[in-house]
């Protein structure tokens, strides 16, 4: 243990005083503060607030994602071009734990750079408001729907399956299906996923006049205040881009039976911008005893459109569950453990390539990492015809890949959304353990098999 | 433990790209190195020495063979922290100072705090390099890198240390230096040895040597057994008048017997150049440089020896600060050495370190030129000394040959 401890000590001594680090030290303490200071978003405080937080956390993990690579490859790739192995692996120190040691120096590094730069951020982020000087309406708004980490429910998808077959088979019937789909199965299943959104679709619009209803089961709110969020699409652009509504919230079960009112009933009248997300409060009192919540949305015959809550992110259901700081707190883990991922990944790459190689090889595992969404989705085209290459090699390497686009700080930092300890955790165990875990082992094995001085004439 | 280092069948072939065997370094090696004995292994560029070591110590797999250091493997942890190894170069972290590089590599023997810091301060002592002990050793020159290497190799108080070439980027002093010191450590029980192609090093501290070329061992045995030709009387005296000399010449003829009269020579060199030549005579494989002549004919001999003598006299007098006090605290510690010809060395060392403090450094360029002439006969033993000419009582003094019994 004291020698792995003596190597991580030298790795860390070696990033600093060669000032690889100090680079990337540098630029993140200079851009930051004028982020900070220079960021507008939107033009409101939360945008300001917003903005910063989620370009200066990206910027950071880029920066320190590209220096840990760096330093990760540097390290042991040099310390064997440059020879110094041959008085370090003399002496009394196993081979595995050199690298240990290495590669824990620069996890040792990464933690600290990591801590430096959150506290730093969420400092900023912190005092944003009183250096901007912004007024108490805006003070609220942040503290409502920025300074928190809010649970979103969105209403369950209903089952159409039933829905589709029929209306799939009255247009077979009417011979409105267009020749040769229903033979090929490929285009036949194009038609059918084209069919069965315009179905979903029909049930998240309200013509005029008419009502939706919501339904959301277990909604357990610990704040007082529930948040309704939704973003109206219309078929015809109303002559102020406005959109009349009335709402309706709680228990509305209870009109059905006729029975006691026993919780609350809220109504609001709205009139919103369309294609814009908006956001009303509702008192939590309004959700029933076994966590049953309806919520009503009625086209007024104001309007002239037919109104469309749009798939995914038309209408959630948001309330408090934890602080902004915790959720900061677990931004920076997640960010720290895609940075152990690329430690070890660098590391094991180090391990039998030369320095430029080792680079390159991470350069791309971590762009591939970024993009691992589109990457996804190239395979399921791919994947309609499965080859043996295919499902035996390819496929085996992207699930190996790490997916940094699909969880991102900005992603629950920005909306408010809570980053539960338990989706850290799950997102931990899969990075670390089954991807970087089997690369450290690699990179110890091969390493301590290898022959260190090798010459190839 | 009879032997500190055996070897047995040791063989190394390099491979090419796609892995077909392309050079025999080391060819069925059987090496053994006694305990407590100063082992000499020698060779041209290329003969396989370094290859040989490295296999020792791990950092090369053998092709065949195996290889034992203190009756284990040299990778296992319990065998490695008995063993000092400088190799060829220093191969340090640049970024480190000296203090801490010793400091790290004491971690790696994991040596108390306390006993770290002690070994640490006596070794930058003794290797002089206490007065720059914080700066990074990335600003050293070769000579200084050099001593901080011997110095790790030391900081665990090795049973057996393995040097590889300890005195290249040494100046004059400094190799001087780690001869006594090898002197002294075989005194104190460890074993070493010493891979070299500098003779003159090896010839005055070793008490066997070997002699590798293509990979293979061409001669080994104790120095003097080696260079001694039983067939043959060498008497060395002083300058000897022209009668005298007419007198022995006739004595000489009365025993019919072939004689030469001349001033000695640097008998291991000869000795090395025939054994190479030999084993070039057999055509054995080599994979290093190939010396067909001796020396270049564009190279005369005198003026090969003036221009050496100059360098020698630059290389003294340019010392660097930090090499001043390296030799002043050289002078210390060579002094108690009850080696007999130190007496000698003292002088040699007082008068150096005198000249380095009373002559300006910007004005050594011009005052290197006249010294030869104005003191000849001390400057002629200094040159003697450091070219590495030993003192005939020298290798008497030598408390190596005892320990071999």
């Amino acid at each position: 243990m004291r020698s792995i401890w003596a190597v991580a000590v030298n790795t860390v001594k070696q990033a600093l005083r060669l000032k690889i680090a100090a680079v990337f030290i540098v630029l993140l303490l200079v851009l930051l503060p004028v982020m900070g200071l220079k960021m507008t978003g939107d033009g409101t405080l939360k945008g300001r607030m917003q903005a910063f937080v989620s370009y200066g956390l990206s910027l950071t993990t880029l920066l320190l994602a590209l220096l840990t690579i760096f330093t990760a490859a540097y390290t042991l790739t040099s310390d064997i071009k440059d020879k110094q192995v041959y008085t370090v692996l003399t002496k009394p120190i196993r081979r595995f734990q050199f690298v240990l040691g290495k590669l824990f120096g620069v996890i040792l590094l990464d933690a600290a750079l990591l801590t430096l730069f959150s506290v730093i951020i969420y400092s900023i982020t912190i005092l944003l408001p009183a250096l901007l000087h912004a007024d108490n309406d805006q003070i609220a708004q942040v503290r409502d729907e920025f300074f928190t980490a809010r649970v979103s429910l969105t209403p369950a998808e209903p089952d159409i399956s039933e829905e589709l077959n029929r209306a799939y088979d009255k247009l077979k019937q009417t011979g409105e299906v267009p020749a040769g789909v229903d033979e090929n199965p490929i285009a036949r299943n194009n038609y059918r996923n084209e069919l069965a959104r315009r179905i979903g679709l029909r049930k998240r619009a309200a013509v005029v006049g008419e009502a939706l209803l919501w339904e959301f089961n277990n909604v357990k709110p610990e704040d007082p205040n529930l948040f309704i969020r939704f973003k109206y699409d219309v078929a015809v652009n109303p002559q102020d881009l406005s959109i009349y509504s009335r709402w309706t919230i709680g228990d509305v079960r209870q009109y059905r039976l006729g029975g006691q009112v026993e919780t609350p009933m809220y109504a609001a009248d709205r009139k919103d911008l369309i294609r814009t997300f908006r956001e009303f409060e509702v008192p939590a009192d309004a959700v029933a005893s076994d966590g049953y919540l309806g919520l009503e949305f009625f086209n007024v015959p104001l309007n002239d459109t037919v109104v469309i809550f749009p798939l995914e992110d038309g209408l959630e259901l948001l309330y408090k569950a934890d602080t902004f700081t915790a959720n900061f707190i677990r931004a920076a883990l997640l960010i720290f453990v895609r940075l152990v991922f690329l430690a070890a990944l660098a590391v094991f790459a180090g391990s039998f390539l030369s320095f430029p190689v080792a680079i390159l090889l991470c350069l791309s595992v971590f762009t591939m990492a970024n993009m691992s969404g589109y990457i996804g989705e190239s395979y399921h085209v791919v994947g309609a015809q499965p080859s043996g290459l295919y499902s035996y090699l390819l496929k085996p390497l992207i699930m190996l890949l790490p997916e940094f686009d699909q969880v991102s700080p900005s992603k629950f930092l920005i909306p408010a959304r809570l980053f539960s300890w338990s989706s850290l955790g799950w997102l931990s165990f899969t990075t670390v353990c089954l991807k970087a875990l089997p690369l450290a082992i690699m990179s110890l094995l091969i390493f301590t098999y290898r022959e260190i001085a090798k010459v190839i004439v | 433990m009879e032997y500190a280092i055996e070897t047995f069948s040791l063989t190394k072939i390099f491979a090419d790209w796609w892995g077909r065997s392309r050079v025999v370094a080391v060819d069925d090696l059987n090496l053994k190195v006694r305990t407590n004995e100063v082992y000499g292994f020698l060779g041209p560029n290329g003969s396989g020495k370094t290859t040989t070591l490295k296999m020792l110590l791990g950092l090369l797999h053998p092709t065949k063979g195996k290889a034992i250091l203190l009756e284990g493997d040299a990778t296992d942890p319990q065998i490695s922290r008995r063993i000092g190894f400088l190799p060829e170069e220093s191969y340090l972290y640049k970024y480190l100072t000296a203090r801490e590089t010793l400091d790290f590599y004491g971690q790696l023997f994991k040596l108390p705090a306390k006993v770290r810091k002690m070994r640490i301060e006596a070794l930058l002592d003794m290797v002089g390099l206490k007065a720059v002990a914080n700066r990074t050793v990335g600003t050293f020159s070769k000579g200084m890198a050099r001593r901080i290497g011997l110095a790790q190799a030391l900081i665990n108080d090795p049973e057996l240390l393995i040097l590889d070439e300890p005195t290249t980027g040494l100046d004059p002093i400094g190799t001087r230096q780690i001869k006594d010191l090898i002197i002294e450590l075989a005194k104190r029980g460890k074993t070493v040895l010493l891979c070299s192609h500098l003779l003159a090093d090896v010839e005055d501290v070793c008490d066997r040597i070997a002699i590798l070329y293509g990979g293979r061992i061409q001669a080994e045995g104790s120095v003097r057994d080696l260079l001694r030709h039983s067939d043959k009387t060498e008497i060395v005296t002083g300058r000897l008048s022209p009668a005298t000399l007419e007198k022995i010449k006739q004595t000489l003829a009365g025993e019919h017997a072939e004689y030469t009269i001349g001033s000695p020579l640097d008998k291991l060199e000869t000795f090395f150049i025939n054994i190479v030549a030999r084993a070039q005579q057999q055509a054995v494989p080599t994979s290093g440089a190939e010396s067909r002549t001796q020396i270049s004919e564009f190279l005369s001999a005198g003026t090969d020896e003036r221009v050496r003598r100059e360098a020698i006299l630059n290389q003294l007098v340019s010392a660097s600060p930090s090499d001043e006090q390296a030799a002043n605290t050289d002078t210390q510690n060579v002094q108690p050495q009850p080696v007999p010809a130190t007496s000698a060395d003292e002088n040699l060392l007082n008068r150096l370190t005198e000249q380095v403090d009373l002559k300006p450094v910007t004005t050594q360029p011009t005052k290197a030129e006249p010294e030869p002439a104005k003191s000849d006969q001390p400057d002629k033993s200094i040159l003697d000394e450091l070219t590495g000419r030993p003192s005939p009582d020298k290798k008497n003094a030598h408390p190596g040959d005892s320990a071999n019994a």
